[in-house]
Order: structure tokens, then C-alpha cells, then sequence
């Protein structure tokens, strides 16, 4: 992922100032971009009244379809990393559905065209549903097959497509004075309009939850993603506009037959514009278009078309992916920050206890309240890989309020007992309940939502993301005005940025996730499950791989949270932080609770000494105590 | 009855030539995590050059295996040099692009040195066929699905007996344990890439006696071969098999009960239903995810 990183890490700067409003190099960029992108629209919008030569405004017309395929495209394979190979197909239902209602219903081709976007949106939110459980690669079979599959559907089925016939559209009833005005400028309002969206969704926490899905899926899934659901409404997204263009393409073509209209070559036109352009940009796709749609006119009008065709697609296709991964849009602007970058020195090497740590140390706040009632209950868990019983009956009680360790040697199935109580993996058998509800087989959002948040041992944060934009990504409940809620700027994002303050990394919110240290990977990390604000806390070696003022710092940190009501879960190998950090602890071995109590029971526990601690073991000076 | 027996066992032999093309495909995904789009190309260029084989110098289509083979691994070989390995490390979706591309490239190409017109190789036995009882089996089905079947058995030999086999899955299940007993995970990718394009090889010069073809038939192939993978499980040389006799034996269903033209949407629909019920497929595994994503 980091090496990959490189090539779009200014992506922002381009995406209407989505993913970094505020750091100096965006600003700087934004105005020379702004005037050439303000310019070039106005040469489109004003071209067909300047000049009347149609084989331009065709050309224009072909672009302004596939750059609206293209930025459809981009929200379901830019934003959320879903590579689709049928995009081309939502063109043909389009056009197919003006082509069969002006036929057998009747009426203006230009009333049917949101139809045709409300089918090809509704076709998109079924393929969704079957997508629901697809992966990565079996998405990008089921959209091969989806594909032929609608082109099979239109060659077979003869009373309403008339198949291989194909369906004849009614002539323009316009003055030839007017050219092909109305298609033109019908489109590049569809263009504006997907546009806008685009940007919108690049800005909102529905946006941020699909980028957190194309970085990590199953991480998003624990910061409260409603992946299914996301999937399904990118796919929409990026199937709406496209079908209403299929449509008044198939009426600017005036002739659909199967062959024409799902042909694998316009997927590929509009996948090609896309990453030459740039994925996950907002003119990238435009560019694209614009670039490919004249490509495709060359190859057609001086080399014949035909395999010429498949030879310049086909070979483009490989050189960009092998060449130019990141488009033409990331890489130049990467080039251009880089080169209005030279001297400055980075944020990234800067020391991270700073004062800013520092302020509140000042007193550790007071031991709180234990209650008995137990927010959080392990009955008789049992997890198999195989033969290997990684979790073998255990059970455990986290009580409410407390800040509970579970401690245990190497494989004793601690991070598999969090695996399995934060939803990423189901257990063989056993029960989980948190806060009076059984949990297990709830998937990993729902208790998100119910106020379980987890860490991993490793960090996992969302690497091409900035800082902010990976606390503001978490989703705490699900309906859809927070969806839409403003990531970049508004409640969200100052919540975010609290978060940030309070884990001292607020100085870093524009920095990509992959250039922190791995120390402050894990400050930023507890920052985002915190953005859930959840009951109870899970923490997977905090203490693991960083340095002793940091480990200090994180221990604050917990105290200072845990004095704030929350309860939390924590499995460490550090002995001294432990310690005196955690009462009770819970010792685990091969897969079941050995023992539990105050960290003085547990550390004079036999069992204890002789599966884990070793018999030599005695603790000099517990840490902040 | 004689009928449904008929389909069944057309259907059988068909589903052994899939199971040898979808096995090289399962192969490379296995190992690689590369779904190689243009399996279907390679396919179609071996079934192209078998053709060329036949109409020039006369050679049997199935003897042509002998020659296609070995010219397709050379192929396969030198194309993962080329291209698959720059992209090793860059994001899954990477490939899948590449191999794309390639698939287009390649159509081109054949277009301009075979054109775009149906060919078909056709064998002093192509119109001969054994009649057992009522059952009437062309003799080109039962030649190429028996030879189908020799290939893949030695192929399976290959990768079950032999260090290189040893080595291949030892890089499938856990490539950096692979590379830690010895195993040179890079060249045995290669290994892999080329020994998949070779049986593609063996496969097209299969097919090409089966169906007519065109450089445009490559999509049809790969979906059908996509299909068998979903189906049997990404990634597993048993379940591409089980897979493949599954979609032979639909195929040759939907062609007698349904019609011919619907014959081509059985992988589709294979891919839409296990999908949605199983998307492991019949013999996918479940992994351990913290260990597969760490």
C-alpha cells in the first residue's frame, strides 16, 4: 500500500479541495487549476454556438457520455476500490429502456430519459445485493457477467428488444438549425450533475466510509461501515447518471442493437478514461474521457477502426496500468507539490511528545467508580483453524467501568477472543453479550454501533487517508443524514479534530495515515474508535513497538478516558503497564481463562507463574503508580 | 432417456476439456491472487495456431497438442516477464486490469494476422461419430474430452508429485514460508503463470476441433471459465474440475431442454447464484483473516 501511495498522495488538491481544505500546498494549487478547469467549461459550453462544424460537436457529445460514464464509475471503483468491467451495460439499459418505452408506449425520447436512469439505478441496487458478499476479485467476475448477461437478455429476448434487429429511434423533430443542441447541452448538464455529486459524496462521511472500504474493508467494517449497505449505494450512484446518458445517447444514436449498444469496447472506454484521468478524482475522469473519446475517433477515422481499435485500447490499457498507475491528474500534481515542496521539511519527522502531550499530565485523574453490572460477557467461546482449538471454552466478564486486562503467553487466543467479540471472525460456539444483548452473529457495523470499539495489534489504519479524514470516517449509527453529513468541515470533522487534540496529533490532520510512525499510527487509531464514542473500548497492544514516554502517555490517556466512564478491554504483554494499570486481569492459556483477579492475586497466582509469568517473576515498580 | 443420457454425457466430456482450461486459470489465481483475464486470448491464439498447424502442414489437431504446448509455456513465460511481474506487488485490481489489456491486445493481433472470420479445424473424424445403442457420441467430443483428461491427470501428476509441484503449492498457502524452506516464490510464480498459459494451450488446441472460433471468442470463454472458478471455488484445482464437468453438463441441458441461444448464459447465471448463496464457492476455504490481511 505505502509504495503504491506515492503516486496519488495529492489527490486531494484536486478533488475540489476535498481531502485537505486546509494545508498550504492545496490552496496554492487550487487557483491556476480552478481558472484552467473554469476555462475549459466555458470553451465546451459556448463551442456549439461559436462554431457549427458537427464533427467536433459529436466528438464532444461521445466525451460528455463516457466522462459521465467515467465519473459514475469512479464512485463505485475510485472512492470505494471496486473495480467494475460492466459499467458499459448501465449505457446500453438506458438506452434500451427510451428505445422500447418511445416504441411501445410513445410519448418525447427525452421524458424516458430518468426513467432510464431510475432502471438502470434499481438494476445496479440488485447487482448489489448479490455483490453484498463478493470480494474484490468476484466483483469484478460478476460484473464480466453481468455484462454479457444483459447483452444475452437483449439478443434473446425478441419481443421486447427485438433482438439482433435492434430498435430504431424517431428523428429529431428540431430545426437542423439547432445542430444537436438539445443532446449537448442535456448531457452537459448530466455531466454537471454527476459532477456535483461526485464532489459531494468525496466531502460527506459517506464518502470517507467508501475510501475507508476500498483501504481496508474489514477495518471499516469495526469503526461502524455499514459496508453492505455502502457498496449497494455507491453502485447506485454510479449506475443513476449513466443510465439517463445511455438514454439520450441511445436517442442521439437513434439505432440500439445488442451488439452496439453492451459492447465490452464501451466498458472499456469508460474504465480507460477513468485511469488515465485519474481514480478518485473529481475532473480526473473528464479528462479521461475527453483524451480516450478522441483516441477512439483517431484510431477509427486514420487506421479503420476494428482491431486498430482493440490494438490502442488494449495496449493503452497495459501501459497505463503499468506505467502510469495513478493517472495523469495525481501524478502531475504530485509532481507539482513535490517540486513546490523542495526545502520544506516535513511534519512527518518531527518529535510527537511535544507540549502539546504534556498539558495534561498535570494529575492523574481519580480511580472511578467500579460497578458490578458487567458491560461486557464471554460465555464458553470456542474458535478452530483446522485442528488448532485457538479459543477452547473461554469465558470472561468484563465489569462496567473497569479497565479490564487480558493478558496470557503467545497463541493463547487473546487476539482471537477479540477477533471474535468485535465480529470479524464467528465463533465454532460460545456467546457474547455486551451491554444486556447477545452480540455474536451481529456483524461488526452493529456492534460498532452498540458502542464496541476495537484496535488491532498491528494498525490498521485507512493508509491513503489524511489523519482527519480517518476519525472522521467512523460511523456511529447508521441513517442517512449522517451519511451525508459534511466530512471536511462541520460538526463531524470538529469532533474529529478534538479527538485529535486530546491524542495530541491534531498538528498531523493533513498528513497521510501511511507517513505517520507506527507510534502515532496507534494515537491516531484510538482517536477513531473514540469517533464512535464507544462504551467499551478494546485495545490490542498498546503498548507494543513504542517508546516508554509514549507507553506513559497512552496510560494517561486511558485513566483520563476510563475516568470519563469508559470501559475498557486490553491485551498487553508489558508487564509494569499492565499492572498497574488494570484491575481486574484475566490470564489466558490455550484457549481458556485460567485465572483472574487483582493484578496482586494474578501475580501470585501458580497457574499464572507457571503458564505465563514465569516463577522468577516480581514486579519492581508498576508504571504511574 | 436416451436423450438426457446424450446431454449427460456430451456434457461430461465437454466439462473434461473446461476443466482442463479452468484449471490453469484456478492455477495462476492460486498462486499468483491473479485473475488472468485473458486466459480466453491464450486460448483462442493456441486454438489460431493449431488451425494454422492443420491447414498448413496437416497435422492432427490433437497431435498439434504436442507443439502448441510448449510454444504456449515459452509464451506464457516470457508475457509474466514482461508484464505481470513489474505489478508483483501493486493492488490486486492491478492485474486484473493488465490481464485485460492483454486480452484486447491479443484479439487485436489475431484479428490482423487471421481476421475476423469464424474458423474452424476440421479432421478427417469431424463429421464421424460412434454409436453406442441408441447414443450417438462424435468421435471429435470423445477424442478431445479423453485427451482433455490425459492432460489434466499429468498435469495434476505434475503438481501433486514432483518438487516444482511441491513448491507451487507451498507458494499458494503461505508464500513467505515458501520462501523461507528455499522456495524462489519470484521464478516459481513465473513457473506457474507459464505452465497455466501451457495448458490453456493444450486446452485451445482442444477447443478448436469442439467450436468454431474467432478472435472475438475470447469473452465468451473467459466468462465460461470465470464461471467454473466462482463455482468450484477460487483457487482450487478439485473444485475447478467439479466445476467444469457441473457447467458441461448444464450447458448441454440448457441446449436440449432450452434452446442453443441460451446455452452461452449458464456461466452468468452460475456466477449470480453462487454468489449469492456461497460466495467461497463449493470447495473454498475459509481463512484465518488476522493472518490473511496482517
Amino acid at each position: 500500500m505505502t509504495d503504491a501511495g506515492a503516486t496519488t498522495v495529492a489527490e486531494g488538491t484536486l478533488t475540489g479541495g476535498g481531502a485537505s481544505p486546509s494545508s498550504s500546498p492545496s490552496k496554492a494549487l487550487r487557483s491556476p487549476w480552478t481558472a484552467l478547469i473554469a476555462a475549459a467549461v466555458l470553451l465546451v459550453a459556448v463551442y456549439p454556438v461559436l462554431s457549427d462544424d458537427l464533427y467536433y460537436q459529436n466528438m464532444i457529445i461521445l466525451s460528455m457520455v463516457f466522462a459521465i460514464g467515467a465519473v459514475g464509475l469512479n464512485i463505485i471503483t475510485g472512492y470505494a476500490g471496486y473495480i467494475s468491467l460492466g459499467q458499459g451495460a448501465f449505457l446500453g439499459l438506458g438506452a434500451y429502456t427510451v428505445g422500447i418505452c418511445v416504441n411501445d408506449i410513445g410519448g418525447s425520447p427525452w421524458v424516458w430519459v430518468p426513467v432510464a436512469g431510475l432502471l438502470a439505478g434499481a438494476v445496479a441496487a440488485v447487482l448489489g445485493v448479490v455483490a453484498m458478499r463478493a470480494r474484490g476479485h468476484s466483483f469484478v467476475i460478476l460484473t464480466i457477467a453481468f455484462l454479457f448477461l444483459v447483452q444475452l437478455l437483449a439478443t434473446n429476448w425478441d419481443e421486447l428488444t427485438n433482438g439482433t434487429g435492434g430498435i430504431t429511434l424517431p428523428i429529431p423533430t428540431w430545426s437542423a438549425e439547432y445542430q444537436y443542441w438539445p443532446f449537448y447541452y442535456v448531457l452537459m448538464g448530466l455531466l454537471a450533475v454527476s459532477l456535483l455529486v461526485s464532489w459531494w459524496i468525496r466531502r460527506n462521511k459517506f464518502g470517507m466510509g467508501l475510501i475507508a472500504i476500498r483501504e481496508d474493508e474489514d477495518k471499516a467494517a469495526t469503526v461502524g461501515v455499514t459496508t453492505p449497505t455502502y457498496k449497494i449505494l455507491a453502485f447506485v450512484a454510479s449506475a443513476v447518471f449513466v443510465g439517463m446518458a445511455g438514454g439520450v445517447y441511445g436517442y442521439y444514436i437513434s439505432f440500439i442493437d445488442p451488439l452496439g449498444m453492451f459492447n465490452i469496447l464501451l466498458s472499456v472506454q469508460i474504465i480507460l478514461s477513468l485511469l488515465l484521468g485519474g481514480r478518485a478524482t473529481l475532473w480526473g475522469p473528464v479528462l479521461g474521457a475527453f483524451m480516450i473519446e478522441w483516441l477512439n475517433e483517431t484510431s477509427n477515422n486514420e487506421f479503420g477502426g476494428g482491431n486498430a481499435r482493440l490494438l490502442i485500447f488494449g495496449g493503452l490499457l497495459a501501459l497505463v496500468v503499468l506505467f502510469l498507475p495513478g493517472g495523469i491528474i495525481p501524478t502531475a500534481s504530485h509532481w507539482i507539490e513535490r517540486w513546490r515542496g523542495r526545502g520544506k521539511a516535513g511534519l512527518a519527522g518531527e518529535r510527537l511528545s511535544g507540549i502539546d502531550l504534556r498539558e495534561r499530565t498535570a494529575a492523574p485523574p481519580p480511580a472511578p467508580a467500579v460497578s458490578g453490572t458487567p458491560l461486557l460477557e464471554v460465555k464458553d467461546l470456542e474458535m478452530r483453524f483446522g485442528g488448532v482449538r485457538a479459543v477452547d471454552g473461554a469465558s470472561l466478564t468484563v465489569p462496567e467501568g473497569s479497565i479490564t486486562a487480558l493478558i496470557g503467553p503467545n497463541g493463547s487466543g487473546k487476539t482471537t477472543i477479540f477477533n471474535l467479540i468485535g465480529g470479524t471472525m464467528t465463533p465454532d460456539a460460545g456467546e457474547v453479550w455486551f451491554d444486556g444483548r447477545r452480540i455474536d452473529g451481529k456483524p461488526p457495523w452493529r456492534r460498532a454501533h452498540l458502542g464496541l470499539g476495537r484496535t488491532f495489534q498491528i494498525t490498521r489504519l485507512f493508509g491513503e487517508m489524511t489523519v482527519l479524514e480517518n476519525v472522521v470516517a467512523p460511523l456511529r449509527e447508521f441513517h442517512l443524514g449522517l451519511l451525508g453529513a459534511n466530512a471536511v468541515s462541520g460538526p463531524e470533522a470538529r469532533r474529529a479534530e478534538e479527538l485529535l487534540e486530546f491524542v495530541g496529533m491534531r498538528k498531523y490532520r493533513d498528513v497521510r495515515a501511511s507517513a505517520l510512525s507506527y507510534g502515532q499510527q496507534k494515537l491516531v487509531e484510538l482517536a477513531q474508535i473514540l469517533m464512535l464514542d464507544p462504551k467499551l473500548i478494546m485495545l490490542d497492544e498498546p503498548a507494543g513497538g513504542i517508546n516508554p514516554t509514549l507507553i506513559e502517555r497512552i496510560g494517561e490517556m486511558i485513566r483520563e478516558l476510563n475516568s470519563r466512564g469508559k470501559t475498557f478491554l486490553i491485551v498487553e504483554h508489558n508487564m509494569p503497564f499492565v499492572l498497574g494499570l488494570c484491575n481486574p486481569v484475566l490470564v489466558l492459556a490455550r484457549g481458556q481463562t485460567i485465572a483472574s483477579g487483582t493484578p496482586d492475586e494474578v501475580q501470585r497466582d501458580p497457574h499464572v507463574l507457571d503458564a505465563y509469568l514465569g516463577e522468577d517473576f516480581r514486579l519492581e515498580q508498576p508504571v504511574g503508580a | 432417456m436416451t436423450e438426457f443420457l446424450q446431454a449427460l454425457i456430451l456434457g461430461l466430456l465437454i466439462g473434461g476439456v473446461y476443466a482442463l482450461l479452468a484449471a490453469g486459470l484456478t492455477l495462476i489465481f492460486g498462486v499468483m491472487n491473479v485473475i488472468n483475464i485473458a486466459h480466453g486470448a491464450f486460448l483462442i491464439l493456441a486454438a489460431f495456431i493449431t488451425w494454422s498447424l492443420w491447414r498448413e502442414i496437416g497435422m492432427d489437431p490433437l497431435l498439434a497438442i504436442v507443439a502448441v504446448t510448449p510454444l504456449m509455456f515459452a509464451f506464457g513465460w516470457l508475457l509474466y516477464n514482461l508484464t505481470i511481474r513489474p505489478i508483483r506487488r501493486a493492488p490486486p485490481a492491478a492485474s486484473v486490469l493488465l490481464t485485460f489489456g492483454l486480452a484486447l491486445f491479443l484479439e487485436g493481433i489475431m484479428g490482423v494476422i487471421w481476421g475476423n472470420t469464424s474458423h474452424s479445424v476440421r479432421p478427417s473424424y469431424a463429421d464421424e461419430r460412434f454409436q453406442i445403442g441408441e447414443l450417438f457420441l462424435p468421435k471429435a467430443q470423445v477424442f478431445g474430452g479423453l485427451v482433455a483428461i490425459v492432460v489434466l491427470a499429468s498435469l495434476y501428476l505434475v503438481l501433486t508429485r514432483s518438487w516444482l509441484g511441491r513448491a507451487i503449492r507451498a507458494s499458494a498457502v503461505n508464500p513467505q514460508g515458501a520462501e523461507l524452506v528455499g522456495v524462489n516464490v519470484a521464478s516459481v510464480a513465473a513457473l506457474t503463470f507459464a505452465i497455466g498459459v501451457a495448458s490453456s494451450g493444450a486446452g485451445g488446441a482442444i477447443a478448436s476441433v469442439l467450436y468454431p472460433f474467432l478472435p472475438g471468442s475470447h469473452y465468451q470463454w473467459i466468462a465460461r471459465l470465470l464461471g467454473i472458478i466462482v463455482l468450484g471455488g477460487m483457487g482450487s484445482l478439485p473444485g475447478a474440475v467439479i466445476g467444469a464437468l457441473c457447467l458441461g453438463v448444464a450447458e448441454l441441458m440448457t441446449v436440449t431442454y432450452i434452446g442453443p441461444e441460451w446455452a452461452t448464459g449458464v456461466p452468468y447465471v452460475f456466477v449470480f447464484i453462487v454468489l449469492l448463496l456461497r460466495p467461497q464457492g463449493i470447495l473454498g476455504t475459509r481463512l484465518r483473516q488476522d493472518v490473511a490481511t496482517a
